[in-house]
């Protein structure tokens, strides 16, 4: 008799879990005056507050466009959660491909999600566009031959390897330093920087005095940075994004570390200055584009930002520009394509678009061409990163 | 046919042939949902043989599925054909997870726990930082399955792959539970010195559940690898190791449907949630609501959701 | 650079033995890992920050402010823990082993998830309730913080031998410890004295996440993670159940990650890799921690 009820008690369990994803998937799929934009970033987990930012800027591009009335249709954004998990990444790519109201994808955070996520995407046809993954392979891999989709990834932040190379040019010719210690926080953004500050500042006849990686989530970078001083460098390299950047110039100067870091633009948001203090004065970081003060739009975008996410929390985060920027691209394509995908995509590739990053125009691999860098430098007064020669 | 059976029969045909019908319509997200949370049915049943039958406290249990992963991956690159691969990759990770319980066969309870939470971090880490042959955090390329010139792609594909290793990990677990070792390990999770004085070579039978475990969790490792066809080391962290654990303890230690129930659950209500909350400002507190469910569900059901019949009666006669 | 690594390493050291403190005192009486106790770190972190900017003008900048700092957030994150005992545990404790683990797993998320959702989503900056001057001692560079956080550890921690050895609550914790039942049996509520040890726990938690805080001098919602583990990970080296273990197995788990980021070529990337195998190999001479008694199997 148990079993019959354990049984009875198991089928019920899972045709009701069957039946409410159902029930929730019909109600989702209907509404055919709308057309979704789909946000697949880690809203959630340690990654959380960059995914955070990137949904708030792509909604605040879609509301705009809303406003603007240039649709004939409404847009809405779909935002997903895939929590910096290569695995929830692909159930969040299934997800968005079984629902045909989606015109496009703003999304992964990390190349880790983006790479497996872009394959399922490009099988559906339907087109992405990552405003933070900088590994190559993420549309370098629509170049193999076995490639089953469409060549529908896009990317509009610039590779490492273009900051990388920047950096260490500048910091040997314009800085004049020869010494560098490098330090990297062992994900695939920041070592996959470090790597090319390295390869590029050792081609020029610089020496890299150390070069070591840290944990994400560590918070006593002590050690590594005693040793560093040890070694008398004239600056030092960070690949990583601000928490980590911020701890380590913290605590250099802590330690009587005055030579400046030089970072790239995972570093560059506010919150570094919380992070930090006054330890982030001086420091250099690269950022992509031209930057802000030159451009008319990249302001609008900041006092718009600022005016619109005013709680705490919500301030501006690195890569939020990436995905305002990604859902202006997105969205000029679609106005010229309409939303049949396969347009889109034709329309993706043609693109000339002037945003706050410049112009963008897409390789026929869909990397920017782009690939403006400037250097900036951090001033802790009043938080912000004028632009230096 | 009793309604038992009749009922069996029925969810069983409708595991394997609604996938089919769903194609690539709106429902097509359901194969692919249902093949992860068959992975974590793999996973909770190959770790039910030391915890649930040994009890054998793992909180490093992800190792090995990251070794058969990597194992794939690896081959992969080299262009190992899989008839190789297989035995390759569940070899590497059954001698790795022997290596850890030799060493390990004196301690108990929570000391093993930290013990394999340590060997856990250790294989994520050095995955991490090997890049000369793991490519570090940039992760590795995986081909899809192939036998011969037959490739395997698509989700529908990987999901029976999935249904039928569930099926044959069922199949075995019932077999050894009832066999002359299942009894053994129950006996050495009930009191260790009891068996060793009653002639049970507890050594030699807590190994040969070791190496079950590594061995299941080898394979999904590899499926999982060719499934989705990349690996970084971020899929391999303390976090997955812990929600196996959970899967086991919420299902019902020891007891088959218990954890596979426990993985259902566990694998998807994230997917369940997603689902439900994508697109509107819930979203956010999606691993909200899944800790209360995780603490709902166990404050309700202590002993599992599904658990042994055995270990039920010794609960309850516990607390009586 | 040895002294100034010695510094670094006794800092970090300090921080782990206040918050392994925490795990094993429950550890130690009711025999089981509690998950939740990072979080009640990260909530006793910002407790500290909510007092700074709701009320700022108890929190002075000097010592006064970072004892009234310590006391609210110990009191919080104390209270804290009890709660969670009193919903979370209790009901569990004739249940099987794992039972309140699974449900310390799932507390630890909520928490997480609420500081997430309704406190802040993005990493914040601590007050500075002191201000951070730099010393010099034989050579090293030490900070006030640095100084201000040893001092506080091990004071907390003075505090807490002197309560559990020679009050007659903690004499009574003690038993409990022993044996929570024949404890029980001699007239001692055993109820009452659980719901003490989790609030000192969740208070020695509490003033790890302001010394945290004040350390680094910036929070977030995750902070409490790697901590937690590594705490962890310090009880069972020197001896889960023991308090001096505890505090022993801290300083040598902060010393040998320094020592290995410090001197070894690489060693950043590897530090983790070695204090585990080190943790492994500790365990393997002496199965139950550095001062860990071996406990007779119960047949």
């Amino acid at each position: 008799m148990k079993s019959l009820n354990r049984t009875k008690f198991l089928l019920a369990c899972t045709l009701a879990a069957a039946s409410a994803l159902a029930g929730a998937w019909s109600a989702l799929a209907q509404g055919a005056k709308t057309v979704r934009i789909a946000v697949a970033m880690p809203l959630t987990g340690d990654m959380g507050t960059e995914g955070q930012g990137v949904r708030r800027a792509v909604e605040m591009a879609v509301a705009e466009a809303n406003q603007s009335k240039a649709f004939p249709y409404t847009l809405e954004v779909k935002a997903l959660d895939d929590r910096a998990d290569p695995r929830e990444a692909v159930n969040v790519a299934n997800l968005i491909t079984s629902d045909p109201g989606v015109a496009v994808v703003i999304g992964h955070y990390n190349s880790g999600c983006s790479i497996p996520a872009a394959k399922i995407y490009a099988r559906a046809g339907i087109p992405m566009i990552t405003p933070a993954s900088t590994n190559p392979d993420v549309t370098g891999q629509q170049l193999n031959p076995k490639w089953t989709g469409k060549k529908s990834v896009f990317r509009v932040v610039p590779t490492d390897d273009v900051q990388g190379e920047y950096a260490a040019q500048y910091v040997y010719s314009k800085l004049g330093y020869r010494k560098m210690s490098v330090v990297h926080d062992k994900t695939a953004y920041g070592q996959g920087l470090a790597e090319q500050f390295k390869k590029n500042f050792e081609k020029l006849g610089g020496k890299v005095n150390s070069f070591d990686g840290i944990s994400i989530g560590d918070k006593d970078f002590k050690a590594l940075l005693t040793r560093i001083k040890s070694t008398g460098p004239e600056g030092i390299y960070f690949g990583g994004v601000y928490t980590e950047a911020g701890l380590l110039m913290k605590q250099g100067r802590e330690l009587g570390i005055t030579v400046p870091f030089v970072s790239g633009d995972g570093a560059k948001t506010p919150t570094l200055f919380d992070v930090a203090g006054a330890a982030a004065e001086g420091s250099y970081l690269t950022i992509t584009g031209i930057p802000v003060e030159y451009l008319a739009t990249a302001k609008d975008f900041i006092a718009n930002y600022k005016k619109r996410y005013s709680g705490p929390g919500n301030e501006l985060k690195p890569f939020d520009h990436f995905g305002y920027e990604a859902t202006r691209i997105a969205l000029e394509a679609l106005k010229k394509s309409g939303p049949d995908r396969a347009k889109l995509i034709n329309a993706l590739h043609q693109t000339k678009y002037d945003g706050l990053l410049g112009t963008t125009t897409f390789d026929a691999k869909g990397d920017t061409l782009n690939k403006i860098i400037t250097m900036t430098k951090a001033s802790f007064k009043d938080r912000s990163f004028p632009p230096v020669k | 046919m009793t309604p038992v059976s009749a009922a069996k029969w029925a969810g069983l045909a409708a595991i394997l042939v609604v996938p089919a019908l769903l194609g690539s319509g709106n429902y097509a997200y359901l194969v692919q949902a249902g093949g992860m949370i068959g992975l974590y049915m793999i996973l909770a049943l190959g770790l039910n043989f030391t915890m649930g039958y040994v009890g054998l406290f793992d909180l490093g249990y992800i190792a090995f599925f990251a070794a058969g992963a990597y194992g794939a991956a690896i081959c992969g690159a080299y262009n190992v054909p899989l008839l190789i691969e297989l035995p390759l990759t569940v070899a590497f990770a059954v001698l790795l997870r022997l290596g850890l319980g030799v060493s390990i066969l004196r301690l108990r309870g929570d000391y093993l726990a930290i013990v394999t939470m340590g060997f856990g971090e250790i294989t994520r880490l050095v995955i991490n930082n090997l890049d000369s042959i793991t490519n570090g955090p940039k992760g590795m390329e995986v081909p899809p399955l192939q036998l011969f010139s037959w490739t395997l792609s698509g989700n529908l594909g990987y999901y029976y792959l999935i249904a039928a290793c569930v099926a044959l990990g069922v199949i075995g677990s019932r077999r050894l539970e009832d066999s002359r070792v299942g009894r053994a390990w129950v006996a050495i999770r009930e009191d260790e010195t009891a068996a060793r004085l009653s002639g049970i070579s507890v050594n030699e039978h807590k190994l040969l559940a070791f190496t079950i475990s590594a061995g299941f969790a080898a394979v999904a490792g590899m499926i999982f690898a060719h499934w989705i066809q990349f690996v970084t080391p971020e899929s391999f962290v303390f976090w997955e190791s812990i929600l196996i654990v959970s899967m086991i303890v919420l299902g019902g230690m020891g007891s088959i449907y218990g954890v596979l129930l426990g993985a259902l659950i566990l694998g998807g209500v994230p997917q369940i949630l997603q689902v439900f909350l994508a697109g509107s400002k819930w979203i956010d507190y999606r691993y909200f609501f899944f800790g209360v469910v995780l603490v709902v569900v166990v404050l309700f059901r202590p002993e599992g959701l599904w658990p042994h019949k055995r270990r039920q009666a010794e609960l309850h006669e516990e607390a009586a | 650079m040895f002294l100034q690594q010695l510094v670094n390493g006794l800092t970090l050291g300090s921080i782990y033995s206040l918050i392994a403190l925490g795990y094993t005192l429950v550890y130690g009486i009711l025999v089981m890992i509690n998950f939740a106790h990072s979080e009640v770190l990260m909530v006793g972190s910002f407790v500290a920050l909510a007092v700074f900017r709701f009320a700022p003008a108890i929190l002075p900048q000097g010592p006064v402010g970072l004892i009234v700092a310590l006391v609210l957030s110990m009191a919080g994150a104390g209270v804290l823990n009890v709660v969670i005992e009193r919903f979370a545990y209790r009901p569990l404790r004739h249940a099987q082993k794992l039972a309140p683990l699974i449900s310390s797993i799932g507390v630890s998320i909520v928490l997480q998830n609420a500081v997430f959702l309704w406190v802040s989503t993005q990493s914040e900056s601590f007050p500075e309730l002191i201000a951070a001057t730099q010393f010099s001692i034989g050579g090293a560079g030490v900070s006030s913080l640095q100084l201000v956080c040893m001092a506080s550890a091990i004071g907390l921690m003075m505090g807490l031998h002197f309560f559990i050895e020679h009050t007659k609550v903690g004499k009574a914790m003690r038993a409990c410890s022993d044996d929570l039942e024949t404890a029980g049996l001699m007239g001692i509520d055993s109820s009452r004295i659980i719901a003490l040890t989790f609030l000192v726990g969740g208070a020695l938690g509490g003033a790890a996440g302001v010394l945290y805080g004040l350390n680094y001098g910036s929070i977030k919602y995750n902070l409490g993670f790697l901590p937690g583990v590594k705490a962890f990970t310090a009880a069972v080296l020197g001896g889960i159940g023991n308090i001096r273990g505890a505090v022993l197995g801290g300083f040598i788990l902060g010393i040998m990650e320094v020592m290995a980021a410090g001197y070894i070529p690489r060693g950043s990337d590897w530090k983790d890799v070695i204090a585990f195998s080190v943790l492994i190999f500790v365990l393997l001479l002496r199965p139950s921690g550095i001062l860990g008694e071996k406990i007779a199997e119960k047949v």
